[in-house]
């Protein structure tokens, strides 16, 4: 599973999210991919799990790109704690995921191949996300 | 090989900023800027969905139509909307007849390589110096009958007279590598569920079976779960 070797500071702030994803909005490596149309922090599991749903449908042909990485800690307090008494300790990384943003790329499959095995990843993640193709790829 | 010039008919912009760019745009045009050749750069305004359509290919020539002057260009840079399917803005470099552009030519994979292969295009784009009325539309590539281990390098690539290349000759351009095997590629989703704590689900195997047998009756209770 993705998670950072070492961080400098153990627990971050949580501001609002917000806007749409700057960079990253096409697909760049693969031919195909999904990309997100809302907002979300998607877990390290959640893209473990899209992964291994991708994979486990294309068999051994293709390639996967995952292209967001889980550096963003969240924290939580125990269950039954009063409040105060300091931060809670980090309990998930996520990746800050923002409208437009690629996350997954696929290629050295048929497009039909790839549209399911997408669909199957889609389910794993906790936005609305759609399948994109590659700009001037051979479609 | 050479391209049709697209011939656009555009308006010289009088207004600028954002307020004028949105109220072009809600007109389904789309706000441009034409530079280049040491001119000024002249501010446009192109038709929407002619434009669109004219930057579905790669490195389109177009012919610009604006006071009374035939100005050829070539897009630079498009900017879209990174959800909705806009241009919002589209940088043309001014290009004179008879000269060399460098330009970024997409690069297509044809026929079957060996069985047991994974055919990976590496760099789907090779940056070469081309004529400015014949630009390739795209490079194609054969892996026919290729072996694991075969490597397409950008000088390998074959090019049509009159261009050149900028890349780097030696960048990795197709790479064909040995595909792993079911067992291996089994227990490494295997090790990785176990060390997410995923459990495996039905749905997934059913479709994936179903699909490789006849396909159908698989899907169903996966629809409505929004994460794993």
């Amino acid at each position: 599973m993705l998670i950072p070797r070492r961080v400098k500071h153990r627990k971050q702030h949580h501001p609002k999210r917000g806007g749409a994803a700057k960079g990253g909005t096409a697909v760049s490596f693969g031919d195909y991919g999904i990309q997100a149309l809302e907002p979300a922090y998607v877990t390290n599991r959640q893209i473990e799990s899209a992964r291994i749903a991708m994979t486990r449908y294309i068999k051994r042909g293709g390639k996967v790109w995952i292209n967001i990485y889980p550096d963003r800690p969240l924290t939580k307090k125990p269950a039954e704690t009063r409040m105060g008494s300091g931060k809670g300790s980090p309990e998930w990384w996520v990746a800050n995921v923002k409208p437009g943003r690629v996350m997954f790329e696929l290629s050295g499959v048929s497009e039909e191949v790839a549209r399911e095995a997408l669909r199957l990843a889609m389910h794993k993640l906790p936005m609305k996300c759609r399948f994109v193709a590659r700009e001037g790829g051979d479609l | 090989m050479a391209q049709n010039e697209i011939r656009l008919d555009a308006a010289l912009r009088t207004e600028f900023g954002k307020g004028a760019a949105r109220r072009i745009r809600r007109d389904n045009k789309i706000p441009a800027v034409l530079y280049g050749h040491g001119s000024d750069p002249v501010h446009l305004t192109l038709p929407g969905h002619d434009t669109m359509l004219a930057l579905k290919n790669a490195n389109a020539i177009l012919t610009l139509d604006f006071d009374g002057k035939h100005e050829l260009a070539l897009a630079k840079d498009v900017q879209r909307d990174p959800i909705k399917p806009v241009i919002e803005h589209v940088d043309l470099v001014i290009v004179k007849r008879g000269e060399k552009v460098t330009v970024d030519v997409g690069v297509h994979v044809e026929g079957e390589a060996a069985p047991e292969t994974n055919v990976v295009v590496e760099n789907p784009t090779l940056s070469v110096e081309a004529d400015v009325l014949s630009i390739p539309e795209w490079f194609t590539v054969s892996v026919e009958g290729l072996e694991a281990g075969s490597q397409i390098l950008a000088k390998d690539v074959e090019l049509p007279d009159g261009v050149t290349l900028i890349a780097d000759e030696e960048l990795l351009v197709v790479n064909v590598t040995q595909q792993v095997s079911a067992e291996e590629l089994e227990a490494e989703l295997e090790a990785a569920e176990e060390e997410a704590g995923i459990e495996k689900e039905e749905s997934d195997e059913e479709a994936a079976e179903g699909e490789s047998s006849e396909g159908g009756e698989s899907e169903g209770g996966d629809e409505e779960s929004s994460e794993g």
